[in-house]
Formats: C-alpha cells, sequence, structure tokens
C-alpha cells in the first residue's frame, strides 16, 4: 500500500526517536495519507475481516448471560452497528433485540419500530448508527438454525455489504464471525434445495456458511482503564506489629485469573451435551424418514408415468404396423402428479447442528482426558 | 476490587437505628459491570468537540445493601456555566427501549422514587496528571427540609463485579491491551486450560524460589507462608485403599474416552452422511 512506503520513508528521515522510558512501547495505527482508497462507497472492495470493539464484545458476552440466567432456550440476539473501511468492517456499537422466541415477532413490526427507535437515539449521540449484521449467542455450540439462515439472507437483501453473523458461546469468550456463501445464497434465493441443486452448488452443511477473521480492538480510554484494574493495587501491607509481612504473591491485579478450569469435576453439561445429541440424531432421523418417504413416492409416481409412456408407444407401433394413425402423446405430467423433490434444507442444518455438537463434545472431553492423565501422576 | 485511585474518603455508614422507619436505607456499596464501564467510555469517545464531558443513565438492579449497575446509555445534554439540561424525552425514550430487552434493569443513575441516586465519575486520564478511575457518590439529603434539589454526593465504595462466565471475555480485552490488535480466534477449553496450566507453573516457581531462598537462608522464612505450604500440600489419598483410586481413575479414564470416540464417531457420520446424501439421489434421479 501506498500509504505504509509513504510512513516508512518518513520514518526514515526522521532522526530515530529517543528511547522512551516506558516499559511497553505504544504502538500506533498507521492512518492512511488518503482516505480516497479505503473508504467504499460502490461496494466494491470484499470484507476480508471484521473488527469487534471492546465495547461490543462487553455487551454481547452481558446479553448471553443475561439470557442464560434466564433460563430461557432462547437465544440471545441483537444487532451490529459499524462501517466497513479498506475491507475491515469495524463493528463499533451492537444492541440487543427484545427477546422473542419466534420468526415472526423478530421480523414483526413491533421489533422493526424497537430497531428505527433505537438507531435514531444513537444517531442522536453520534453513534455509529448503519447495522452491518447481527449477533446470536450459542449453547453448547450449535447455532445452524433456520432462523439463523433466513435472517443472514433477509439481511443480505437489505444492507449494502451483506450481513453477517458473530456468534458467541456462553462461557468461553469464544466469537466467530460468519458469513453466508455465494452458493448457499444462490441455492436459497432460487429457493431450490433438491438434490440437483445440491450437487451443483456443492452444499453440505459446512459450506452453508463461510467463516470470516475476526479481530478485537480496543479504543484508547477503554485500554487505560483496563490497564489501571489489572495494574498491581496490592502493596505489602503491615501487621499492627510493625513488622513487614513477606508477601509471595505478585501485585495483585483487579482481575485475578480463574482457576476454575483446572476443576476435575467433570462439567454438568456434558450429559446435557449427550442429551442433545441424542435429541439431534432422533431429529434427523425423523426428518431422513420423511425425505425417504417423499422419495419413494417419486420414484413410485415417475414409474408408472414411464409405464404409461411405454405402453403408449407400443401401442402406437402396433397401429403404426396395422396402418392406423398413431394416438397422441400425451403429457404425462398432467396424468400423474410426480411430487416436488424433498428441500434438503432441514436435514442439512440438522447435520450441521449435530457437528457442532459433536465438536463441543470433542473439546471437552479432550481436555478432560489432559487433567485426568495430570491429576493421576 | 478497587476501581480507581486510593482516596482518603471515609466511607460511613448509618446504623439502622437512625434510620427513620418508612425510609430506606441506604446501600452500603455499588458494584458496576464492565459493559457500564465501556459503554460510557465508547460515548465519550463520541462526544462532540465542545463536549467538556458526558452524561448518561445508570441502569442497575438495587437490592437491600448494594446496588449492581449493569448498563448504561448516553443520554443528550447541553451544558452552560450556570446549568445542566438533559433531553428528558430522549432519555424517557431509550429507557423504555431498554425496558424491553431487559425489564430487571431500573434506573438507578437518577432519582427515583425515595432511592438515592448514584452517580458514577468516570475520570478518563485524558488530562495528564490525572489517574484514570471510577468513583462512585450517593446522593443524600441536605438542609433542614429536605428538598428533592438539595443533595450532597457523598462517596461510596465502588467495585468491579461480572459472572464467573464472563471472565475469560475481559481477560481477553486484556490481553489485547497488551497485545495491540491481535486476530483471536475461538477460544477452546484446550488452549484456556494451557493457559491456566502456565499460570499456575509459574505460581509454583515462585514458590520454589522462595522455599529456596529459605532454605539457603538469604530470607527469613515465614511461619504462615510455611504452615500455608504444608497445608496445600499435605492433602493424601490416604483415606483411599489403593486399589480404589486406581479403579476410580480407571472408569473415569474410560468415561472420557468414550465420550471423546463418540463424538468424534457422530462428526464422521454426519460427514459421511451429508456427502451421501449429494450421492445417494444421483442413482434415484
Amino acid at each position: 500500500m501506498a500509504a505504509n512506503t509513504m510512513a516508512a520513508a518518513l520514518a526514515a528521515s526522521l532522526p530515530a526517536p529517543q528511547a522512551a522510558p516506558a516499559p511497553a512501547t505504544p504502538s500506533y495505527e498507521a492512518i492512511p495519507a488518503s482516505m480516497a482508497k479505503v473508504i467504499d462507497t460502490e461496494g466494491e472492495i470484499p470484507i476480508k475481516n471484521i473488527q469487534l470493539d471492546g465495547l461490543v464484545v462487553s455487551k454481547i458476552i452481558k446479553h448471553g448471560r443475561d439470557m442464560a440466567s434466564a433460563s430461557s432456550s432462547v437465544p440471545a440476539y441483537g444487532l451490529l452497528l459499524g462501517l466497513d473501511l479498506d475491507g475491515t468492517l469495524e463493528v463499533s456499537n451492537c444492541f440487543a433485540m427484545p427477546n422473542s422466541s419466534d420468526e415472526d415477532e423478530r421480523t414483526g413490526k413491533a421489533a422493526a419500530r424497537y430497531q428505527s427507535a433505537m438507531l435514531r437515539s444513537l444517531k442522536e449521540v453520534q453513534s455509529d448508527d448503519s447495522i452491518v449484521g447481527f449477533y446470536q449467542s450459542t449453547t453448547l455450540g450449535a447455532f445452524f438454525s433456520q432462523t439463523l439462515v433466513d435472517s443472514l439472507a433477509a439481511q443480505r437483501d437489505r444492507l449494502r455489504r451483506g450481513g453477517v453473523v458473530v456468534v458467541h458461546a456462553r462461557g468461553n469468550a469464544a466469537f466467530r464471525a460468519f458469513r453466508l456463501t455465494p452458493s448457499f445464497i444462490d441455492a436459497y434465493k432460487r429457493k431450490k434445495f433438491n438434490t440437483q441443486s445440491l450437487i451443483q452448488h456443492r452444499l453440505t452443511f459446512s459450506s452453508i456458511l463461510e467463516e470470516v477473521p475476526l479481530v478485537i480492538r480496543t479504543n484508547a480510554l477503554m485500554n487505560a482503564l483496563i490497564g489501571t484494574f489489572t495494574e498491581a493495587t496490592q502493596e505489602p501491607y503491615e501487621d499492627p506489629a510493625g513488622s513487614v509481612i513477606p508477601t509471595l504473591a505478585v501485585p495483585q491485579s483487579s482481575l485475578p485469573p480463574s482457576f476454575s478450569g483446572l476443576d476435575l469435576e467433570p462439567p454438568s453439561y456434558i450429559s446435557s451435551n449427550l442429551e442433545r445429541i441424542g435429541e439431534g440424531l432422533d431429529d434427523y432421523k425423523t426428518e431422513e424418514n420423511n425425505v425417504s418417504y417423499l422419495l419413494r413416492q417419486i420414484t413410485r409416481e415417475r414409474a408408472r408415468a414411464d409405464a404409461y409412456v411405454q405402453k403408449r408407444r407400443e401401442e402406437n407401433a402396433a397401429r403404426i404396423s396395422a396402418g392406423l394413425a398413431p394416438l397422441p402423446e400425451e403429457d404425462v405430467s398432467r396424468l400423474f402428479k410426480i411430487p416436488a423433490e424433498p428441500s434438503r434444507l432441514d436435514s442439512m442444518l440438522l447435520l450441521g447442528q449435530l457437528d457442532s455438537h459433536a465438536k463441543t463434545l470433542e473439546n471437552l472431553a479432550s481436555s478432560q482426558l489432559v487433567k485426568t492423565f495430570a491429576s493421576r501422576v | 476490587m478497587p476501581l480507581g485511585p486510593q482516596t482518603s474518603a471515609v466511607y460511613l455508614q448509618q446504623p439502622a437505628s437512625s434510620v427513620l422507619s418508612g425510609a430506606i436505607r441506604a446501600p452500603s456499596s455499588v458494584t458496576v459491570h464492565p459493559a457500564a464501564l465501556f459503554s460510557i467510555l465508547d460515548h465519550f469517545l463520541r462526544r462532540k468537540e465542545s463536549q467538556e464531558r458526558v452524561i448518561g443513565t445508570l441502569l442497575g438492579i438495587r437490592n437491600e445493601h448494594e446496588i449492581a449497575i449493569k448498563s448504561a446509555f448516553a443520554v443528550l445534554h447541553s451544558e452552560t456555566v450556570e446549568q445542566v439540561a438533559v433531553d428528558m424525552d430522549y432519555h424517557r425514550t431509550l429507557y423504555e427501549l431498554h425496558q424491553k430487552v431487559n425489564p430487571k434493569e431500573v434506573i438507578v443513575g437518577w432519582r427515583t422514587g425515595p432511592y438515592p441516586a448514584v452517580h458514577i465519575a468516570i475520570d478518563t486520564g485524558v488530562q495528564e496528571g490525572e489517574q484514570v478511575g471510577v468513583r462512585a457518590y450517593l446522593s443524600s439529603p441536605v438542609g433542614v427540609s429536605p428538598k428533592p434539589e438539595n443533595a450532597v454526593f457523598i462517596p461510596i465504595p465502588c467495585e468491579l463485579h461480572f459472572h464467573e462466565a464472563e471472565r475469560s471475555g475481559l481477560l481477553l480485552v486484556d490481553l489485547l491491551t497488551k497485545a495491540a490488535a491481535s486476530p483471536v480466534g475461538l477460544e477452546s477449553d484446550l488452549a484456556n486450560l494451557e493457559a491456566t496450566l502456565l499460570q499456575v507453573s509459574d505460581m509454583v516457581d515462585r514458590v520454589l524460589g522462595y522455599v529456596r531462598s529459605v532454605i539457603a537462608g538469604d530470607v527469613e522464612g515465614d511461619v504462615t507462608v510455611g504452615r500455608y505450604l504444608m497445608d496445600s500440600l499435605n492433602v493424601s489419598t490416604a483415606g483411599i485403599e489403593k486399589g480404589k483410586l486406581e479403579e476410580l481413575f480407571n472408569s473415569h479414564l474410560q468415561d472420557t474416552l468414550m465420550v471423546s470416540y463418540l463424538s468424534n464417531l457422530v462428526r464422521a457420520q454426519v460427514e459421511v452422511s451429508s456427502r451421501l446424501a449429494l450421492f445417494y439421489n444421483i442413482h434415484i434421479g
């Protein structure tokens, strides 16, 4: 990039800066000389990565936590606000959407009113007010759902940049950003999820979403504040007798590390995770039965239609050899109702859910293994 | 966890007997959720050039002894030398919006009903010589005849509070402040475990260093530390029979391995099944 080389040239021409007494040399973000190249007015620069503000991180975690403590199975759902700059989607703020379980309410009028009122208010205090995507919390890693895909697809139509979803797993501070893959969007637009279309678009559950790299950034003020939290606050204290008690502790910070990860007790959610996998398998089995039932029906109808056509042809051949005019070949599709091929989207999403549940479980099991062996020695 | 530079303020708590019957007892401490602090800082960053400071509403949950501030939102305000005007319409709209999402959180930042108002002052430290810090104050009536507009704000202890599950998020943000914007991925359980183990190993090293220097006679040993070390290291498995422990260990290991195999099996099957869905239909169709 031109700006980088220019900055380098400038830096070379300047006298070497004096060694700062500060223990950590601050790094400054390079500001490009001209914004013309990086501001994307035409929507041409593709989004390469996503940058989450520290504020957004803490808000999403809090929301996910609140929803979890409300013991509802509804995931926390909210909108992300921000701007895109030179291929980086900067998410600078977010707000929670009212808790509603079904799709109707989420896209309904009340939600729309809420959203526009919120955006207007945010604009008044100079916040970013353009929606760039949404976030959703997950339990035990499964985030594939019809709602998620539908919301993403709906946002894609409305937003300039296409929507992104940031998925937050409760428990760990795990954030991942996704967007729909072009091939899925293509299939979704045509509302076709039959076999032909799946093969054509090479769709499996893993190719519905593509992951976008995620970066978390904090602003200078936040850095300063967190810096003071984690800074040493404890001084060696004196006991009443006057002698200084030696302390083994390194200066205590306001954010003491957590050692809960070392608990040998397997977390209670292992069993619920297993249960979910069981349920998921059941669901998938039911879905599969439905699909194969429909497929059998299709084959049966098709066989009947083929037999009919065959018969008519033979008859015609007989008539021609007898010197009669052949009967017209009728449109078989009118005589036989061949049902449309079933949509594979549901089973695909179920598989995706199963996969992510199993992945979480695998992760859990591996850390358990490590701990088990550690406790033996 | 103190949030600001040390102050010389003495926190006085009225004894219960001095509280008139019917009056609400003033809370003795305030806890702040990081999301609220970050919202305030973000608002400050986005202030207009002419603005010296920003004002917002604090939302939280009140209980008998403390006030937990959960979130905050920015409010428009205009300020002259004599007075500060807050856009009440704006405040009301946003409060209603917040109520829809989180009905449990109520206004704690302004005087509502009989409750005293909490005031949080964040020093952003942008002026030289000032330390970053958060201070909390509680309004309390002053004067012979208490009027709502007559109040002094007395300092009150203020702490950072968040749920255990949110800790990893904060630590993540904290890590980032040390290493300028580096990419973060999905923090897995294993990565977390590794980090914790490293920390523990560090601590063991530190203790070892101390013990060695005591043995060498460089430092006078401290009895308290010694007893503490004794207690922590003296955890024995004497209570359990020898064979029993081995048995327990093995059964646990088997369980864990089973879970691991099962999850791998499910994943493999899922993958195969999704591929088969593409394949198997070519023949039928």
